[in-house]
């Protein structure tokens, strides 16, 4: 029987030609949708590293025309204010870098025997602390690593994933702007965002007045917004300015991701239409076959096709016509991880692709058992005679 | 071979009801060629698909070749009718898109026969209507005489007992019909197989053993 319905396939290529393109486009749309998707909600996986809810951050307007005492001054007494208040439960200055910033430093070289690259984040001795930070491995900074013989440094996960693997790195020596020592390894700091690549990140330490620009602040759990009017008024009587902004980790977070998700449900909605349109198409070609291959049908129960038969025959030519045009599609949609034709991991390639040819797979044989349903109810006199 | 006994087939709509077989009862012996005839609309063509099990009767009772049919749109019936019998059509029904070698193993496709073994009896099939060196022709490369042989061949491979023909020569001209007409006598004479025939062409109705006639779902002669 298989070879028969392959002959039929064959017999008929130009009609079903078309059917196999629309299938073979349908395929390729699924399969760039699914890798993009599939590779940007990865990166969701993998760990924030810090924590967003009952976390707010003022931007601190601009003190560089303050003398360094008056700074100093300044950056203390924001301290001790704000610490002063029973809704705050720690602070860290954050600076130019904070979380969901928007700003970057990446540097690298190759004195250590090796080139690397990694974003650098400067922080104080209780960032860890106020985001709530997972420590893999050694310590977060302290106020004395001020005075230490070698600049300490923290590195992330990736860090050493991507260039000590498998081995620990705390308490070795490190070049980068001079001779610094590994101190800890935390778990992650995705500080751009949940849709953010998971690259390599380092922290230098810095003094809260060197990192003043911002301050994280880690609340007591349920302070209402309200508070924000009464956090406002303190940090501006601090500082005597008024361009100070309060902002609200979570929402920041979520306002983050609203942008990916937007067009991850944009592309989603299209391909939903993409698939109702195959499956509408599909079916109107179905029935228009079944309709006018009415006196074969007859003629086939005529000649001892039962109603499986001949159900089993048109799902069996539409599914066959269906796997040639994906696997056409595949030939196409491997030479994107085969070539490396994206930086996007080859496992999320395989992964589309098996999706898309499942997702088609599923549409066309519930659009072809219907009419193929119907086609075994024909009656072979009716049919026969219609002819 | 084919007994019949008050066969009646009344089509049904909303207002009107129509009585295309009335009361038949008919006896076809093994080996008989019968051919049935009669005016268009008297239910000749309804006859023969109720006696090839291709259609269900209103009331009486049928047997064929020992078989009494319970269920039409059976798994046993359909099998019955691909080991048993043999249909050919006026209007040849082949499928346009299979050549003539494949649309003849058709039958056998139903049959757990191999690849190897269908080809060779639709070979055979070929070869005896004279059509072996068409086998990878499709239909519309031939003729209306020649479809007809390959009809005929397709209703023969499977080595049925009984052959149902419905106007098998309607659709050719005399010479051709003639020549249908003859391999048809040759399979009942030499294969012993029972032929039911309809036919609108009194010439071809007299080369068969019986003729019955209807009239309005009656037989009348």
């Amino acid at each position: 029987m298989i070879t028969h319905i392959l002959k039929l396939i064959w017999n008929k290529k130009g009609s079903n030609a078309l059917m196999m393109l629309e299938i073979f486009l349908s395929f390729l749309v699924l399969f760039f949708v699914l890798a993009y998707v599939f590779f940007n909600l990865e990166k969701t996986s993998a760990p924030l590293g810090f924590a967003t809810v009952d976390r707010w951050q003022v931007r601190v307007d601009d003190l560089s025309e303050l003398d360094s005492i008056s700074l100093l001054n300044t950056i203390q007494n924001l301290e001790s204010n704000l610490l002063a208040m029973d809704e705050i439960e720690a602070l860290s200055f954050a600076g130019e870098i904070g979380p969901f910033s928007g700003s970057m430093w990446s540097s690298g070289n190759d004195e250590n025997g090796f080139n690397f690259n990694t974003l650098i984040v400067p922080a104080d001795h209780t960032l860890d602390e106020a985001l709530d930070m997972k420590m893999v491995e050694g310590r977060w900074f302290e106020e004395a690593d001020a005075n230490a013989t070698f600049d300490p440094i923290i590195i992330t996960k990736a860090f050493m994933d991507e260039y000590y693997p498998g081995k620990s790195m705390v308490d070795s020596t490190f070049i980068f702007n001079g001779t610094r020592k590994i101190i800890g390894v935390t778990e992650a700091y995705k500080y751009r965002g949940e849709f953010a690549d998971v690259r390599p990140t380092l922290f230098v330490f810095k003094k809260p007045v060197e990192n003043a620009s911002s301050i994280v602040l880690k609340m007591k759990p349920g302070t209402p917004t309200s508070f924000e009017e009464k956090l406002s008024t303190v940090v501006n009587a601090t500082t005597k300015k008024t361009g100070n902004i309060i902002e609200n980790l979570e929402k920041e977070r979520i306002a983050d991701s609203r942008e990916s998700w937007m067009i991850f449900i944009a592309l989603l909605s299209v391909c939903g239409f993409l698939c109702i349109n195959v499956a509408l198409g599909l079916f109107g070609v179905l029935w228009y076959n079944i309709n006018k291959r009415k006196a074969e049908i007859g003629l086939r129960q005529a000649l001892g096709a039962d109603g499986i038969d001949i159900t089993k025959q048109f799902i069996l030519e539409v599914m066959f016509v269906t796997v040639i045009a994906l696997l056409i599609g595949v030939f196409f949609a491997i030479q994107v991880p085969l070539l490396k034709l994206t930086e996007y991991p080859n496992e999320m390639f395989y992964k589309a692709m098996l999706y898309a040819s499942l997702i088609i797979l599923t549409l066309v044989f519930i659009c072809a058992l219907f009419p193929s349903f119907q086609a075994a109810k024909i009656t072979p006199a009716n049919s026969l005679h219609e002819d | 071979m084919i007994k019949l006994q008050n066969i009646t087939k009344v089509y049904r709509t909303k207002t009107i009801e129509t009585t295309a077989l009335n009361n038949i009862n008919l006896h076809v012996p093994k080996g008989e060629f019968l051919s049935i005839m009669g005016p268009s609309g008297c239910g000749k063509s309804t006859l023969l698909n109720i006696i090839g099990l291709l259609d269900e009767p209103s009331g009486g009772d049928i047997l064929v070749d020992g078989f009494a049919i319970k269920k039409y749109a059976s798994r046993a019936t359909a099998k019955f009718r691909n080991e048993k019998l043999g249909f050919i059509f006026q209007s040849f029904h082949l499928i346009p898109d299979l050549n003539v070698i494949d649309n003849v193993e058709l039958p056998l496709l139903y049959r757990n026969i191999s690849g190897k073994e269908r080809r060779a009896l639709a070979a055979e099939a070929l070869e005896s209507v004279g059509l072996a060196n068409r086998k990878s022709h499709f239909p519309s490369q031939l003729s209306g005489g020649q479809k007809q042989r390959v009809a005929i061949a397709r209703a023969i491979v499977g080595k049925p007992n009984i052959i149902l023909a419905d106007e098998p020569t309607g659709n050719l001209d005399s010479v051709m019909g003639d020549e249908v007409m003859d391999i048809l006598t040759r399979l009942n004479k030499d294969n012993e197989t029972t032929i039911v025939m309809v036919t609108h062409d009194e010439r071809m109705a007299n080369k068969t053993h019986r003729l019955i006639r209807l009239y309005d779902g009656s037989q009348v002669a």
